[in-house]
């Protein structure tokens, strides 16, 4: 696959902070890739010197094949922490300024702010938004141009929850596009949700890199309890699709075979002529990883 | 470079502050270069005469001197054209947009070449308005007419362009390394109309100076040499002696400073983290 991003050994220090320490990554073509980290690892420094707003101190890197820097930029969408606009300008005139800078016409303006339903607020000044609305002025700005890559900064900053689900559909539909996106994030959730590689930095050094789905694993665990739960661990003793099974308190975790769901465990019990109360699929989640990952190198 | 230049029109078409400052800039402008032929009424007026002289036969709009006069007064003005420029690069400066430009896909050469251009797109518009109001006043009030004085001394036209050029370059400079853009606007005007002049006139004038190296060294400050691009002409109405060109020295001494300005601008463009 072709690689949309290739870093360097990419470095950044202020002063006594070593913000970014010899970063190496690739970010292949379609790919959703999200950079984890806490506070201050260096997410938004990384970020900021692939887009040429911070100089590095040492390393390189390349968008695309041969591509300069400033070229890649006119085909790359940004979001970098909060939104820059001029507030004596309205959104249309602000979104004018970008599409004169990417070179890519005027047509898609009222398209894109219709996108992020800002459409009815077009020609209000910058300055009368709220916080939620100048976030969707900087993701409609992204989206100008209708470029091949995203880089996205805690885009659902700012925004109400109504506003985070919709954003995330965005994101959701313009993957599906086959776009690549890279995105750097501390909500977890978020993460999991829509990314599918990731890495996490930590003191501004990568301690991990991987794909979502390859280190939540595969999840077939699931969570049942009944009325009689000796009688139902009895009973799903002779279930075909039982790997094993763990008796905790008032529930039973069992570990199914691969192509067993919770559909046929209960369709198995209630024909044995048991009832389940309780039947929870158990999923890993991002968040117990990525706090194991930042134990282990601690 | 018409794309440089055009991003910079987009960011001020809508911006009233500009246009508001603008307007006040031409209409001083107007009023410097028309006003004198009221303002020598206005000394007849108080009975002043100039030896039994009335001062309304003072040819100060004759081709070809009217350009150095109006030259020299216009020159003044230039501070509002910089307080202009302070304006625009401090808005980029402070509401991040000078980063957002970045990221959107121009580089930062690119961004000083669309503050220049729009610098020089000023001072070309100062200049062809300044010689505009030369040829009224001039075909009002000259005593004489014709191709050959008319286009005389019309280098004192070009030397007032780059007056504007450099200073606003300066305040460009001013504007990338202080923030606070009311600072420099009063920072720079003091300077300019009182600091460096009563710095200069102390070293040239003042007994332990005056005969050292210090009335030397002042000609080349920054403000000293771009004023002496077009020296003050109206000795020549009380028969003194005046320098009817552009100095050399003035022009190799504002180029200098021009050169310092903007290596030092590309210097801050590039060392600097947008964040």
């Amino acid at each position: 696959m072709e690689n949309v991003l290739e870093i360097n050994n990419l470095s950044k220090r202020f002063g006594r902070i070593q913000a970014v320490d010899k970063l190496n990554l690739t970010v292949a073509n379609g790919q959703v890739f999200g950079i984890l980290g806490p506070n201050g690892s260096g997410k938004t420094t990384t970020l900021g010197m692939i887009l040429e707003v911070v100089a590095p101190s040492g390393g390189s890197f390349q968008w695309f094949t041969d591509v300069k820097a400033v070229e890649a930029r006119k085909n790359i969408g940004s979001i970098l922490e909060t939104p820059s606009f001029y507030p004596y300008l309205t959104a249309v005139q602000n979104l004018r300024i970008a599409a004169h800078i990417k070179q890519c016409g005027t047509e898609r303006i009222e398209p894109v702010l219709a996108q992020v339903g800002l459409f009815d607020r077009k020609d209000d000044k910058f300055k009368t938004y709220s916080l939620g609305m100048k976030q969707r002025l900087s993701i409609a700005s992204a989206l100008l141009s209708d470029p091949p890559v995203l880089i996205l900064d805690e885009p659902t900053n700012g925004l109400d929850p109504q506003g985070i689900a919709e954003v995330r559909d965005l994101i959701k539909a313009i993957a599906a596009q086959g776009k690549t996106i890279i995105m750097a994030s501390h909500l977890l959730d978020e993460v999991q949700k829509v990314c599918t590689h990731f890495c996490v930095l930590r003191k501004g050094i990568k301690i991990h890199q991987g794909s979502v789905v390859d280190t939540l694993g595969e999840i077939n665990r699931v969570e049942v309890a009944s009325q009689d739960l000796e009688k139902l661990e009895k009973c799903l003793g002779s279930f075909p699709g039982l790997e094993s099974l763990q008796k905790t308190g008032n529930s039973i975790f069992v570990a199914l075979k691969p192509d067993f769901t919770s559909t046929e465990i209960n369709d198995f019990c209630f024909k044995q002529g048991i009832v389940l109360k309780k039947l929870v699929t158990q999923t890993n989640s991002l968040e117990k990883e990525f706090l194991k990952i930042l134990k282990e190198h601690d | 470079m018409i794309r440089a230049l055009k991003l910079e029109w987009l960011k001020i078409r809508n911006y009233r502050l500009f246009w508001i400052l603008i307007g006040m800039y031409l209409l001083a402008l107007l009023v410097i270069a028309s006003g004198g032929g009221l303002f020598l009424e206005y000394l007849k007026r108080q009975g002043v005469n100039f030896n039994g002289i009335d001062p309304t036969i003072v040819p100060i709009y004759d081709f070809p001197d009217i350009w150095q006069n109006i030259a020299y007064l216009g020159s003044f003005n230039k501070i509002l054209l910089a307080f202009i420029v302070i304006i625009s690069v401090n808005n980029d400066v402070i509401y991040n947009t000078m980063r957002q430009n970045v990221i959107d896909g121009i580089s930062k050469t690119e961004f000083l070449w669309s503050k220049m251009l729009f610098i020089v797109a000023m001072a070309a518009i100062s200049t062809l308005f300044l010689f505009v109001a030369g040829l009224v006043n001039g075909s009002i009030y000259s005593h004489v007419w014709g191709a050959g004085y008319i286009f005389d001394k019309t280098e004192f036209l070009a030397a007032y362009f780059y007056d504007i050029v450099v200073y606003c370059t300066l305040a460009f400079l001013l504007s990338l390394i202080v923030k606070k853009a009311g600072f420099i606007i009063i920072a720079l005007f003091l300077y300019t109309i009182m600091f460096e002049p009563i710095a200069t006139a102390i070293f040239q004038n003042a007994p332990y100076f005056k005969d050292g190296i210090m009335p030397e060294i002042v000609q080349y400050l920054p403000i000293k040499s771009l004023n002496s691009l077009i020296p003050f002409p109206f000795g020549r109405y009380i028969f003194m002696e005046i320098d009817d060109f552009v100095p050399f020295k003035a022009i190799i001494s504002s180029t200098v400073w021009f050169v310092i300005y903007l290596f030092s601008i590309v210097f801050i463009l590039n060392k600097r983290d947008l964040k």
